[in-house]
């Protein structure tokens, strides 16, 4: 693993466990991996994998047992602070003020970061996310695809260099999911850095650059999209049985997979592989 | 120093409560039933330390409604905006110090506090015929605000569950509010119970609110407040500080 100025983030040894001696649950074990600066980076992984426990270490919200963590050049646990000025969050689970209005979380995210310009800045934003005709309206009464918008605006306002995105859009409609993935194409085009944690395979496929497979607290590939297909097969044949179970087979070529087919007479169908069979493939799980 | 936000966040939902019905009525109900019920019921004519008895438990109560508000208020907040509504998270990750988070968290509680307290005074302004505000009674009240304030970080930070503060009340908040000197002087007490009592830091805070002028008991009072405010700071924000999740 290298620690050059081109990774945004570097991680080597990363180990977390929860618990005691008796009960202890690994959550991360031994994660090496570089992103590098100006990419979009996934991690994919089933409930439990560790992606969420790796957000929180890497936003400084959580310390790790051993290994060290370096964010923009920074290590999380010796330099938090300057950890923390280059960062934007979006957790997965709601940490938005619901007795304030949708402008006083903004307004008080924006006073924490030093922000200039703020309300403009809050104004823009708001816009961006179709919630600024409710700005003034407390966060209780907004719905869980409003309250994920207005979390998404707040994590923006800083212009953070690095923006960690877990689970972004849970609750969103495909509409607006669309949106969000045209603001993160944005954010990656002036030359931010994102960590997104998925459980979309459409949106890992559409967002990212690179993507690391995450199993059972174990790194167990990272690569692009592409070159994981093709790792795996970039062809699958599904066969359903006369009791209607699935069957499938992964091919690197289309000729092998059409060849393949042709052993059964009905129920055969061929298609190209998605990161969902390269997560199956790779850790014998599949992502919920 | 960055704690304003904090502070300004806690501000604005104070204002909001303020704006309830319950948080008055909640706020002014305890000290007052405890006015009438000792206040009234032993009656103006028993004389305490050269004082009617009114007089006396006014600033008793001024003490222990302003260590109930401050150290109720932030240890019952943090605690769910850290384990429920995962607030707290957010200035955790925010590029502040701790001892930021820690200034706006206790400063938050000293307004808390000093207003809960400022409604007895208005009360025991129309039922006292004698004085019982002075210089040194501001400073205790500030001072006993802070401490409490900053024991409310200590309490919301290590507790488990929303229910775990409860706990805390029962054995540490309510035996000081009763055996600290509030309704009783603590001269009248058995020895042995004395010397537990002293170790209390509200009992240092009655003492002090309760002197027109600053004697060595007063000094020593203090410096126990002052003691005790420091080191429950600290320790606050070195709790934020190794906060992980």
């Amino acid at each position: 693993m290298t620690m050059d100025n081109d990774n945004a983030i570097s991680i080597v040894g990363l180990t977390k466990t929860y618990g005691n001696d008796s009960k202890k649950v690994i959550a991360l074990n031994d994660i090496n991996l570089d992103v590098e600066k100006g990419t979009v980076f996934g991690l994919l992984g089933p409930n439990g994998a560790g992606k969420t426990t790796m957000i929180k270490i890497l936003t400084t919200l959580s310390k790790p047992d051993k290994g060290t963590c370096k964010v923009g050049g920074f290590d999380v646990v010796s330099n938090p602070l300057m950890v923390k000025k280059m960062i934007g969050v979006v957790p997965q689970e709601n940490n938005l003020d619901r007795e304030l209005t949708a402008y006083q979380n903004m307004l008080i995210y924006g006073m924490l970061h030093k922000v200039t310009d703020l309300d403009t800045k809050i104004s823009k934003l708001l816009q961006l996310v179709g919630l600024d005709d409710k700005k003034n309206t407390v966060v209780s009464h907004f719905s869980g695809g409003m309250q994920r918008r207005l979390l998404i605006a707040r994590a923006l306002l800083s212009d953070p260099s690095l923006l960690f995105l877990d689970e972004p859009t849970i609750g969103l409609d495909p509409q607006i999911r669309r949106q969000f993935w045209d603001i993160i194409r944005k954010i990656k085009k002036d030359g931010s850095t994102v960590i997104l944690t998925t459980h979309y395979i459409e949106e890992a496929e559409a967002l990212c650059d690179k993507v690391g497979i995450l199993s059972k607290g174990r790194l167990v590939a990272v690569d692009t999209p592409n070159n994981l297909k093709i790792l795996v097969g970039q062809y699958v044949v599904n066969v359903i049985d006369s009791d209607g179970r699935l069957t499938q087979y992964m091919f690197k070529t289309k000729e092998e997979a059409q060849a393949k087919a042709l052993e059964f007479s009905d129920g055969v169908t061929i298609r190209r592989s998605n990161l969902e069979d390269v997560f199956v493939k790779l850790t014998g799980e599949r992502i919920e | 120093m960055n704690w304003y936000p904090i502070f300004y966040r806690e501000m604005i939902l104070f204002s909001r409560k303020l704006l309830r019905f319950g948080y008055l009525f909640s706020a002014l109900v305890v000290p007052v039933i405890y006015l009438i019920t000792f206040g009234l019921g032993l009656g103006r004519n028993v004389q305490i330390e050269g004082m009617d008895y009114i007089t006396f438990l006014i600033p008793g109560l001024i003490a222990m409604s302003s260590m109930n508000n401050s150290y109720t208020w932030v240890a019952s907040a943090l605690n769910l905006n850290r384990i429920y509504f995962k607030t707290f998270q957010v200035f955790v990750q925010a590029p502040i110090s701790p001892c930021s988070i820690m200034i706006g968290k206790v400063f938050a509680g000293v307004v808390k506090g000093l207003f809960a307290s400022f409604l007895i005074i208005i009360v025991g302004l129309i039922l006292s015929k004698q004085p019982f505000i002075t210089p040194l009674s501001i400073v205790a009240l500030f001072l006993n605000c802070f401490m409490f304030s900053s024991l409310g970080v200590i309490v919301g930070m290590v507790t488990k569950t929303h229910e775990d503060t409860s706990t805390y009340n029962n054995f540490l908040i309510m035996p000081m509010a009763f055996f600290s000197g509030t309704f009783f002087p603590i001269d009248r007490m058995p020895l042995l119970l004395k010397s537990v009592i002293y170790v209390f830091p509200l009992t240092h805070t009655n003492i002090l609110i309760r002197k027109s002028s600053f004697d060595m008991e007063a000094f020593i009072s203090l410096f126990v407040i002052v003691s005790f405010a420091t080191v429950f700071f600290l320790i606050g924000s070195r709790l934020i500080r190794n906060y992980s999740e």
